[in-house]
Protein backbone atom coordinates (compact mmCIF):
# COMPACT_ATOMS: atom_id res chain seq x y z
CA UNK A 1 0.00 0.00 0.00
CA UNK A 2 1.48 3.47 -0.55
CA UNK A 3 2.42 5.84 1.81
CA UNK A 4 3.70 9.45 2.50
CA UNK A 5 6.68 9.27 3.93
CA UNK A 6 7.52 13.02 3.96
CA UNK A 7 9.49 14.95 6.54
CA UNK A 8 10.68 18.90 6.57
CA UNK A 9 13.83 17.76 6.70
CA UNK A 10 13.85 16.03 3.13
CA UNK A 11 11.93 19.46 1.87
CA UNK A 12 14.87 21.32 3.57
CA UNK A 13 17.53 19.11 1.84
CA UNK A 14 15.98 19.46 -1.44
CA UNK A 15 18.92 21.38 -3.52
CA UNK A 16 15.93 24.12 -5.29
CA UNK A 17 19.52 26.29 -5.84
CA UNK A 18 19.43 30.58 -4.63
CA UNK A 19 15.86 31.05 -5.31
CA UNK A 20 14.62 28.51 -3.01
CA UNK A 21 17.13 29.87 -0.40
CA UNK A 22 15.44 33.05 -0.85
CA UNK A 23 11.94 31.67 -0.40
CA UNK A 24 12.78 29.91 2.59
CA UNK A 25 15.02 33.93 3.60
CA UNK A 26 11.52 35.07 2.90
CA UNK A 27 9.44 33.05 5.05
CA UNK A 28 11.58 33.60 8.20
CA UNK A 29 11.92 36.98 7.62
CA UNK A 30 7.93 37.56 7.67
CA UNK A 31 7.98 35.09 11.05
CA UNK A 32 11.06 37.45 12.21
CA UNK A 33 8.32 40.70 11.80
CA UNK A 34 5.92 39.15 13.37
CA UNK A 35 7.76 38.07 16.60
CA UNK A 36 9.15 41.84 16.62
CA UNK A 37 6.09 43.64 16.07
CA UNK A 38 4.58 41.26 19.05
CA UNK A 39 6.86 41.95 21.45
CA UNK A 40 6.73 45.33 21.12
CA UNK A 41 3.08 45.65 21.43
CA UNK A 42 3.49 43.63 24.60
CA UNK A 43 6.46 45.35 25.89
CA UNK A 44 4.81 48.58 25.57
CA UNK A 45 1.17 47.60 26.70
CA UNK A 46 3.07 45.67 30.04
CA UNK A 47 5.25 49.26 30.90
CA UNK A 48 2.71 51.31 30.00
CA UNK A 49 -0.60 49.90 32.11
CA UNK A 50 1.27 48.69 35.02
CA UNK A 51 5.15 49.62 34.88
CA UNK A 52 6.22 46.40 34.70
CA UNK A 53 9.84 45.74 34.78
CA UNK A 54 9.38 42.32 32.39
CA UNK A 55 8.22 44.92 29.44
CA UNK A 56 11.93 47.07 30.11
CA UNK A 57 13.42 43.53 30.02
CA UNK A 58 11.85 43.17 26.41
CA UNK A 59 12.81 46.70 25.52
CA UNK A 60 16.16 45.96 26.55
CA UNK A 61 16.01 42.70 24.84
CA UNK A 62 15.06 43.87 21.09
CA UNK A 63 16.57 47.07 21.29
CA UNK A 64 20.29 45.13 21.71
CA UNK A 65 22.34 45.01 18.48
CA UNK A 66 21.95 41.07 19.15
CA UNK A 67 18.53 41.15 18.19
CA UNK A 68 18.68 44.23 16.12
CA UNK A 69 21.22 42.81 13.49
CA UNK A 70 19.75 39.62 12.24
CA UNK A 71 15.67 41.39 12.62
CA UNK A 72 17.14 44.21 10.17
CA UNK A 73 18.57 41.30 7.74
CA UNK A 74 15.51 39.48 7.91
CA UNK A 75 13.49 43.33 7.22
CA UNK A 76 15.39 44.39 4.35
CA UNK A 77 15.68 41.00 3.14
CA UNK A 78 12.44 40.57 2.76
CA UNK A 79 11.39 44.12 1.68
CA UNK A 80 13.49 43.74 -1.59
CA UNK A 81 12.73 40.03 -2.15
CA UNK A 82 8.89 40.96 -1.76
CA UNK A 83 9.57 43.76 -4.61
CA UNK A 84 11.82 41.31 -6.81
CA UNK A 85 8.49 39.04 -6.51
CA UNK A 86 5.91 41.85 -7.42
CA UNK A 87 7.91 43.06 -9.98
CA UNK A 88 7.89 39.25 -11.21
CA UNK A 89 4.62 38.61 -11.01
CA UNK A 90 3.70 42.15 -12.55
CA UNK A 91 5.04 41.70 -15.79
CA UNK A 92 6.37 37.89 -16.61
CA UNK A 93 8.46 38.82 -19.23
CA UNK A 94 11.11 39.23 -16.57
CA UNK A 95 10.86 35.87 -15.32
CA UNK A 96 12.90 34.82 -18.86
CA UNK A 97 15.39 37.14 -16.57
CA UNK A 98 14.99 35.60 -12.86
CA UNK A 99 18.78 35.06 -12.29
CA UNK A 100 20.02 38.39 -13.13
CA UNK A 101 16.65 40.11 -11.04
CA UNK A 102 18.03 37.90 -8.15
CA UNK A 103 21.66 39.07 -8.58
CA UNK A 104 20.03 42.70 -8.71
CA UNK A 105 18.29 42.18 -5.55
CA UNK A 106 21.38 40.95 -3.94
CA UNK A 107 23.59 44.02 -5.16
CA UNK A 108 21.30 46.28 -3.57
CA UNK A 109 20.92 43.84 -0.39
CA UNK A 110 24.58 44.34 0.34
CA UNK A 111 25.43 47.74 0.82
CA UNK A 112 22.19 48.07 2.12
CA UNK A 113 22.74 46.20 5.36
CA UNK A 114 25.73 47.30 5.49
CA UNK A 115 25.38 50.41 6.08
CA UNK A 116 23.23 49.37 9.00
CA UNK A 117 25.34 46.57 10.12
CA UNK A 118 28.16 49.83 9.95
CA UNK A 119 26.09 51.94 11.98
CA UNK A 120 25.35 49.07 14.57
CA UNK A 121 28.69 48.48 14.96
CA UNK A 122 29.57 52.47 15.44
CA UNK A 123 26.99 52.51 18.15
CA UNK A 124 28.69 49.75 19.81
CA UNK A 125 31.79 50.97 19.77
CA UNK A 126 31.01 54.50 20.62
CA UNK A 127 29.10 52.79 23.79
CA UNK A 128 25.73 54.32 22.83
CA UNK B 1 35.45 3.12 -12.14
CA UNK B 2 33.94 2.11 -9.30
CA UNK B 3 30.75 4.30 -7.98
CA UNK B 4 28.85 4.18 -4.90
CA UNK B 5 25.10 4.49 -5.39
CA UNK B 6 22.93 4.84 -2.36
CA UNK B 7 18.74 4.35 -3.13
CA UNK B 8 16.35 4.85 -0.45
CA UNK B 9 14.53 1.68 -0.42
CA UNK B 10 11.05 0.77 0.80
CA UNK B 11 8.95 -2.46 0.42
CA UNK B 12 5.48 -1.79 1.72
CA UNK B 13 5.89 -5.64 2.66
CA UNK B 14 8.53 -5.57 4.95
CA UNK B 15 9.47 -2.53 6.24
CA UNK B 16 7.91 0.26 8.26
CA UNK B 17 9.83 3.20 7.25
CA UNK B 18 12.02 3.69 4.08
CA UNK B 19 15.60 3.03 4.56
CA UNK B 20 19.29 3.57 2.96
CA UNK B 21 20.85 1.15 1.10
CA UNK B 22 24.41 1.77 -0.73
CA UNK B 23 25.74 -0.43 -3.82
CA UNK B 24 29.11 -0.35 -5.85
CA UNK B 25 29.06 -0.55 -9.43
CA UNK B 26 31.29 -0.30 -12.00
CA UNK B 27 30.76 3.00 -14.19
CA UNK B 28 31.88 5.02 -17.36
CA UNK B 29 31.74 8.71 -17.21
CA UNK B 30 29.55 8.33 -19.87
CA UNK B 31 27.15 6.36 -18.11
CA UNK B 32 23.13 7.70 -17.23
CA UNK B 33 22.41 7.24 -13.91
CA UNK B 34 19.56 5.21 -15.50
CA UNK B 35 22.33 2.60 -16.36
CA UNK B 36 23.71 1.69 -12.86
CA UNK B 37 19.93 1.31 -11.56
CA UNK B 38 20.07 -1.21 -14.57
CA UNK B 39 23.17 -2.63 -13.47
CA UNK B 40 22.01 -2.99 -9.63
CA UNK B 41 18.92 -4.39 -10.96
CA UNK B 42 20.35 -6.94 -13.22
CA UNK B 43 23.46 -8.08 -11.43
CA UNK B 44 22.98 -7.06 -7.38
CA UNK B 45 19.34 -6.82 -6.69
CA UNK B 46 16.78 -7.93 -8.63
CA UNK B 47 14.03 -6.21 -6.48
CA UNK B 48 15.04 -2.70 -6.76
CA UNK B 49 12.07 -1.00 -8.08
CA UNK B 50 11.75 2.03 -10.32
CA UNK B 51 9.96 3.31 -13.66
CA UNK B 52 11.54 3.14 -17.17
CA UNK B 53 9.84 3.02 -20.30
CA UNK B 54 12.05 4.75 -23.53
CA UNK B 55 15.17 6.03 -21.84
CA UNK B 56 15.84 8.75 -23.97
CA UNK B 57 13.93 11.47 -22.32
CA UNK B 58 10.67 11.45 -23.79
CA UNK B 59 8.70 9.53 -21.83
CA UNK B 60 9.20 11.15 -18.51
CA UNK B 61 8.64 7.86 -16.45
CA UNK B 62 12.07 7.67 -14.59
CA UNK B 63 12.02 11.20 -12.71
CA UNK B 64 13.31 11.01 -9.44
CA UNK B 65 15.48 12.95 -6.91
CA UNK B 66 19.09 12.69 -7.81
CA UNK B 67 22.10 13.82 -5.79
CA UNK B 68 18.87 16.24 -3.77
CA UNK B 69 17.43 17.26 -7.32
CA UNK B 70 14.63 16.23 -9.47
CA UNK B 71 15.82 14.64 -12.84
CA UNK B 72 15.58 12.40 -15.21
CA UNK B 73 17.69 9.31 -14.84
CA UNK B 74 17.82 8.77 -18.23
CA UNK B 75 19.26 12.12 -19.48
CA UNK B 76 21.69 12.46 -16.24
CA UNK B 77 25.51 11.56 -16.71
CA UNK B 78 27.46 10.14 -13.97
CA UNK B 79 30.17 12.58 -15.12
CA UNK B 80 27.51 15.82 -14.56
CA UNK B 81 26.95 14.61 -10.87
CA UNK B 82 29.49 15.36 -8.30
CA UNK B 83 32.53 13.20 -7.52
CA UNK B 84 31.74 10.43 -4.95
CA UNK B 85 28.24 9.16 -4.20
CA UNK B 86 25.29 9.32 -6.13
CA UNK B 87 22.04 9.17 -3.96
CA UNK B 88 18.87 8.44 -5.63
CA UNK B 89 15.78 8.93 -4.03
CA UNK B 90 11.75 8.85 -4.92
CA UNK B 91 10.12 12.08 -6.06
CA UNK B 92 8.97 14.21 -2.87
CA UNK B 93 5.09 14.83 -2.57
CA UNK B 94 3.67 11.38 -3.68
CA UNK B 95 3.14 8.46 -1.64
CA UNK B 96 5.39 5.64 -2.17
CA UNK B 97 4.21 2.28 -3.41
CA UNK B 98 7.95 0.64 -3.85
CA UNK B 99 11.86 1.87 -3.75
CA UNK B 100 11.38 4.88 -6.56
CA UNK B 101 8.29 4.24 -7.13
CA UNK B 102 6.00 6.92 -6.80
CA UNK B 103 1.57 6.94 -6.66
CA UNK B 104 1.13 9.18 -9.81
CA UNK B 105 -2.67 8.87 -9.47
CA UNK B 106 -2.74 12.43 -7.91
CA UNK B 107 -0.63 14.13 -10.46
CA UNK B 108 -2.30 12.87 -13.46
CA UNK B 109 -5.90 14.41 -11.38
CA UNK B 110 -4.34 17.36 -11.22
CA UNK B 111 -3.53 17.21 -14.90
CA UNK B 112 -6.59 16.36 -15.75
CA UNK B 113 -8.50 19.03 -13.66
CA UNK B 114 -7.61 21.92 -15.93
CA UNK B 115 -9.14 20.15 -19.39
CA UNK B 116 -5.51 19.16 -21.16
CA UNK B 117 -7.10 18.85 -24.63
CA UNK B 118 -8.41 20.97 -27.61
CA UNK B 119 -11.75 22.53 -26.88
CA UNK B 120 -13.82 24.37 -30.11
CA UNK B 121 -17.46 23.36 -31.16
CA UNK B 122 -17.67 25.80 -33.79
CA UNK B 123 -18.03 24.09 -37.44
CA UNK B 124 -14.64 23.18 -38.76
CA UNK B 125 -13.39 24.89 -41.71
CA UNK B 126 -12.82 22.45 -45.04
CA UNK B 127 -9.21 22.30 -44.58
CA UNK B 128 -7.46 23.01 -40.89
CA UNK B 129 -8.02 25.19 -38.42
CA UNK B 130 -5.27 27.59 -39.40
CA UNK B 131 -2.86 29.37 -37.31
CA UNK B 132 -0.14 31.84 -37.99
CA UNK B 133 3.33 31.20 -36.87
CA UNK B 134 3.29 33.90 -34.15
CA UNK B 135 0.29 32.44 -32.83
CA UNK B 136 2.33 29.09 -33.15
CA UNK B 137 4.69 30.28 -31.19
CA UNK B 138 2.85 32.13 -28.19
CA UNK B 139 2.41 28.38 -26.24
CA UNK B 140 5.33 26.33 -28.37
CA UNK B 141 7.46 26.39 -24.87
CA UNK B 142 4.65 24.63 -22.82
CA UNK B 143 3.70 21.91 -25.87
CA UNK B 144 7.29 20.63 -25.08
CA UNK B 145 6.02 18.86 -21.28
CA UNK B 146 6.25 15.06 -21.14
CA UNK B 147 4.40 15.13 -17.70
CA UNK B 148 7.34 13.20 -15.74
CA UNK B 149 6.74 15.67 -12.48
CA UNK B 150 9.51 16.42 -11.87
CA UNK B 151 8.45 20.31 -11.82
CA UNK B 152 5.48 19.61 -9.20
CA UNK B 153 7.41 17.44 -6.97
CA UNK B 154 10.17 19.91 -6.33
CA UNK B 155 7.55 22.53 -5.65
CA UNK B 156 7.15 23.62 -1.99
CA UNK B 157 3.73 24.62 -2.12
CA UNK B 158 2.83 20.89 -3.44
CA UNK B 159 4.52 19.20 -1.19
CA UNK B 160 2.72 21.30 1.77
CA UNK B 161 -0.49 20.75 0.28
CA UNK B 162 -1.19 18.13 -2.55
CA UNK B 163 -4.49 20.14 -3.25
CA UNK B 164 -2.63 22.49 -5.15
CA UNK B 165 -2.59 21.36 -9.14
CA UNK B 166 0.92 21.93 -9.62
CA UNK B 167 3.71 23.31 -12.26
CA UNK B 168 2.57 20.52 -14.57
CA UNK B 169 -1.31 21.13 -14.61
CA UNK B 170 -0.40 24.84 -14.94
CA UNK B 171 1.72 24.21 -17.35
CA UNK B 172 -0.38 22.16 -19.63
CA UNK B 173 -3.30 24.53 -19.09
CA UNK B 174 -1.17 27.15 -20.52
CA UNK B 175 -0.61 24.91 -23.59
CA UNK B 176 -4.49 25.60 -24.38
CA UNK B 177 -5.27 28.74 -23.38
CA UNK B 178 -2.95 30.82 -25.16
CA UNK B 179 -3.91 28.28 -28.14
CA UNK B 180 -5.72 30.35 -30.86
CA UNK B 181 -8.21 27.71 -32.13
CA UNK B 182 -8.71 26.79 -28.62
CA UNK B 183 -12.07 28.30 -26.83
CA UNK B 184 -12.39 27.08 -23.32
CA UNK B 185 -9.62 29.73 -22.28
CA UNK B 186 -11.68 31.62 -19.86
CA UNK B 187 -13.29 28.12 -18.08
CA UNK B 188 -9.11 27.28 -17.51
CA UNK B 189 -8.95 30.15 -16.07
CA UNK B 190 -11.39 30.14 -13.87
CA UNK B 191 -10.30 26.36 -12.43
CA UNK B 192 -7.40 28.30 -12.19
CA UNK B 193 -8.45 31.09 -9.82
CA UNK B 194 -9.32 28.88 -7.33
CA UNK B 195 -7.92 28.87 -3.82
CA UNK B 196 -5.64 25.96 -4.60
CA UNK B 197 -4.55 27.39 -8.56
CA UNK B 198 -2.45 29.34 -9.98
CA UNK B 199 -1.99 31.67 -6.77
CA UNK B 200 -0.29 28.42 -4.51
CA UNK B 201 3.02 29.56 -6.86
CA UNK B 202 5.03 31.62 -4.45
CA UNK B 203 7.67 32.27 -7.64
CA UNK B 204 10.16 29.88 -5.68
CA UNK B 205 11.45 28.81 -9.50
CA UNK B 206 11.81 24.64 -8.09
CA UNK B 207 9.73 23.80 -11.18
CA UNK B 208 12.04 25.80 -13.99
CA UNK B 209 15.15 24.46 -12.63
CA UNK B 210 13.87 21.21 -12.27
CA UNK B 211 12.22 20.60 -15.95
CA UNK B 212 14.22 18.41 -17.94
CA UNK B 213 12.73 20.35 -21.37
CA UNK B 214 13.63 23.44 -19.35
CA UNK B 215 10.51 24.81 -20.02
CA UNK B 216 10.00 28.24 -18.58
CA UNK B 217 7.14 27.31 -15.90
CA UNK B 218 7.42 29.83 -13.53
CA UNK B 219 6.99 32.38 -16.78
CA UNK B 220 4.03 29.94 -17.66
CA UNK B 221 2.46 30.50 -14.14
CA UNK B 222 3.15 34.24 -14.05
CA UNK B 223 1.61 34.44 -17.57
CA UNK B 224 -1.82 32.51 -16.46
CA UNK B 225 -1.42 35.28 -13.40
CA UNK B 226 -1.48 37.70 -15.14
CA UNK B 227 -4.28 37.16 -17.72
CA UNK B 228 -6.28 35.86 -14.47
CA UNK B 229 -5.79 39.31 -12.81
CA UNK B 230 -6.42 41.54 -15.91
CA UNK B 231 -8.83 39.67 -18.13
CA UNK B 232 -6.74 39.34 -21.19
CA UNK B 233 -4.30 37.07 -22.89
CA UNK B 234 -2.31 39.67 -24.37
Amino acid sequence: MAAKFQTWWQGLRYRGGGTMVAWLLHRIGGLAMVIFVGMHVFASFLTQQFGSGFGTTLNIIYQSPYFQAPLYFFVIFHALNGFRIILLDTFPKLLEYQREVTWLQWMVFIPLYGLVVFFIIAGIVSGE
Amino acid sequence: MEIKVKILRFNPETDKRPHYQTFRVEAEPTDRVLDLLEKIKGYQDGSLAFRRSCAHGICGSDAMRINGMNRLACKTLVKDLSKGTITVEPLLGLSLIKDLIVDMDPFFEHYESVMPYLVNDEPPPLKERLQSPEERERFDDTTKCILCAACTTSCPSFWSNGRYVGPAAIVNAHRFIFDSRDRAGAERLRILSDQFGVYRCHTIFNCTLACPREIQITKAIGEIKRAIATGSLD
